[in-house]
């Protein structure tokens, strides 16, 4: 199995000096193409950080992290909005949709930033949109959208440019138990499709969806399993 | 470039979806834009009156006097003929003299009010003649009884337009002297409407030696005052040449008695008016644009904190520092680009009542609008760096947890 995130004793200190955290305390951490990988730990344990420095919109305060063999722990703003557009696709708990754009201009928008042309976008964004089945709500705005159906434009905006790593922080969290099931499995299609998903959440009935658990707690790493419930639809 | 067209279209739909409060904030662009170019227009329009008839025309002039105060000389028949024989860009120069009297005809007595001048009058501009000649240099030395008519006094006068040959005798006080008209010219507006008025007076020229001569006056001691007359080409050149060759000639050292006059029409004061007028309203334009200008900013900064959480979102899909500041820069520019658009319609549609109401010629000049253009996307990409800075400063992990 190739490497594909490997972070080597990562730390990351928030309010240096008197009134230190260590939200991630020596953190090492090895992930493969292809795995299906569920953080899950109790809030306040550091997984939001962890989420954050995984999708370089953060850097560690020392250690290192080699993302496809690039060491990313030390990278400008730009080289980082860079790699983000390259390398992973964010589902976020709430959506975070442009509330101004359609279902299509927010999909769109990673291959503006690629610097995709407009025919070839259109045809990325419209099939990323069929692909989570929501061919009738192209021109529909966020607000006009059910929660569910929001997060299936957010997903559909993650895997538009086909990023190799889909990183997931609580994105059944906002949804009722119908539109969970249904992310969820529409999460575990991609994994099967090839993708590497990371799910952060704190709940385990999501995590056992997983074929790898993480747990985290206190900033460090407690346990690291291979789910031996998990089971392919 | 794709992607700068994206940017212009999110920031045309950011522009759109804040239809009021975008326009309030174009509101001090809009105005300082249409008041700069209203009083542009508006003062074009003004010269344009003021000078107009006589730029349409090749012809030239400029007006030489003497400062009586400093010097006793006066302008002669033989130091004029100097004058222009050593200024050889300029047609002549003419004194003017004015002859009132009666004046009879074969058909009726009128109210005469005819120029005395040289030769060089001709050259004015307005003496196109339709039947006989011009009063020569030879009329003007021998100070021939001759005299050049309007078609509607030759009207008047003798009943019929050809009156080359006829008789005019012209009293004025207790002289009375015949004029033989040598030439009859072409109507001006000045001519008819002298000729229609309720105290109708004909109009006429003749040499100013003539009258000099019929009403026992020195030619030699008559005039202070010469005007110039040349093609307007070589305005310049005879503006440059003019007082020293009078100086020469007259033999008037130092001093500076001669006075050259070149403006064109409008006296200096009027232009100055305008002038000062001009700059008052550039200034309240200006401080109108600032205001406009810091009202962007100031619209721009709160959109910025508004929209937060989107420019943490755009930043996590990949967005570079440079791409969120063109952005925002973008929306600035463009909504300042409308306010331009905007004020431009409403200062020509200002400048076009104005100049129609008053009778001034309404011309734009091209480069004016693409200027005013270009000043008001300016004022935006200027007062839009301070914002645009700001939010591609922003950090994403703080803008996404922004409400
Ligand atoms: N920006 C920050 N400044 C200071 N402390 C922070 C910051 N972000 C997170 N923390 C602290 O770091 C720890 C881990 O937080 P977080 O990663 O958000 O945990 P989780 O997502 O698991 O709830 C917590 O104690 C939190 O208070
Ligand atoms: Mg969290």
């Amino acid at each position: 199995m190739k490497k594909l995130v490997v972070i080597k004793d990562v730390s990351k200190i928030y309010n240096p000096g008197e009134n230190e955290v260590r939200a991630l305390n020596h953190v090492s951490l090895t992930i493969g193409e292809r795995e299906f990988v569920a953080i899950i730990g109790q809030s306040g344990s550091g997984k939001s950080t962890l989420m954050n420095m995984l999708g370089c919109l953060d850097t560690p305060t020392s250690g290192k992290y080699y993302l496809h063999g690039q060491d990313v722990s030390h990278m400008t703003d730009d080289e980082q909005s860079d790699i983000r557009n390259k390398e992973i696709g964010f589902i976020f708990q709430g959506f975070n949709l442009i509330q101004s754009l359609t279902a299509l201009e927010n999909v769109e928008l990673p291959l503006i930033y690629r610097g995709v042309g407009k025919k070839e976008r259109d045809r990325l964004a419209n099939a990323a949109l069929n692909s989570v089945g929501l061919e009738k709500r192209k021109t529909h705005k966020p607000n006009e959208m059910s929660g569910g159906q929001q997060q299936r434009v957010a997903i559909a905006r993650a895997i538009a440019q086909a990023p190799p790593i889909l990183l997931a922080d609580e994105p059944t969290g906002n949804l009722d138990s119908a539109s969970s099931k249904e992310i969820m499995k529409i999460i575990k299609r991609l994994y099967s499709e090839g993708r590497t998903v990371i799910i952060i959440t704190h709940d385990p009935g999501i995590a056992q969806q997983a074929k790898r658990i993480i747990t985290i707690s206190d900033g460090m790493i407690k346990s690291d399993i291979i789910n031996p419930d998990y089971k392919e639809d | 470039m794709g992607v700068i067209r994206e940017y212009l279209k999110s920031a045309i739909s950011s522009i759109r979806n804040n239809k009021g409060r975008s326009l309030l904030t174009m509101l001090g662009i809009i105005i300082g834009i249409a008041a700069v170019l209203a009083v542009l227009v508006i003062g074009d329009g003004l010269r344009a009156a003021v000078t107009g008839e006589m730029s349409a025309l090749d012809v030239a002039t400029i007006n030489v006097s003497l400062d009586v105060a400093k010097t006793d000389k006066c302008f002669t028949p033989e130091n004029m003929e100097a004058i222009e024989r050593n200024m050889s860009c300029i047609y002549g120069l003419s004194p003017s003299v004015s002859l009132y009297g009666n004046g009879k005809g074969t058909k009726k007595s009128y109210n005469l009010s005819f120029s005395g001048g040289s030769d060089a009058l001709s050259e004015n501009g307005q003496n196109k003649i339709l039947y006989g000649r011009y009063f020569t240099r030879d009329d003007v030395n021998a100070a021939n009884y001759v005299c050049v008519i309007s078609q509607i006094s030759a009207m008047k006068l003798f009943g019929y337009e050809n009156a080359v040959g006829e008789t005019i005798e012209i009293t004025n006080g207790d002289i009375t002297k015949d004029f033989t008209v040598v030439g009859i010219r072409e109507n001006t507006s000045m001519d008819e409407s002298y000729a229609e008025g309720e105290d109708p007076s004909l109009q006429g020229d003749v040499p100013y030696t003539t009258v000099a001569l019929a009403y026992n006056k020195d030619v030699n001691t008559m005039f202070t005052k010469v005007t110039a007359y040349m093609h307007k080409d070589n305005k310049d050149e005879a503006a440059a040449k003019m007082k020293s060759v009078v100086e020469n000639v007259l033999g008037i050292r130092g001093e500076s008695a001669v006075k050259v006059d070149a403006s064109s029409g409008m006296d200096s004061t009027s232009d100055t008016i305008l002038n000062v007028v001009t700059a008052v309203v550039a200034l309240i334009a200006s401080i109108s644009l600032l205001v406009g200008g810091i009202g962007v900013m100031n619209i721009m900064t709160v959109s910025v904190t508004e929209r937060t959480r989107e420019i943490g979102i755009r930043k996590s899909l990949g967005a570079r520092t440079s791409s969120i500041l063109t952005q925002f820069l973008a929306e600035a520019a463009i909504l300042t680009f409308l306010g331009g658009i905007i004020g431009i319609i409403l200062g020509l549609t200002l400048a076009r009542i104005a100049c129609a109401m008053v009778d001034f010629p309404y011309t734009v000049n091209p480069v004016l609008v693409i200027v005013v253009v270009f000043i008001s996307t300016g004022i935006g990409l200027f007062f839009g760096i301070y914002p645009a800075k700001r939010a591609a400063k922003l950090d994403p992990i703080e803008a996404l947890r922004a409400e």
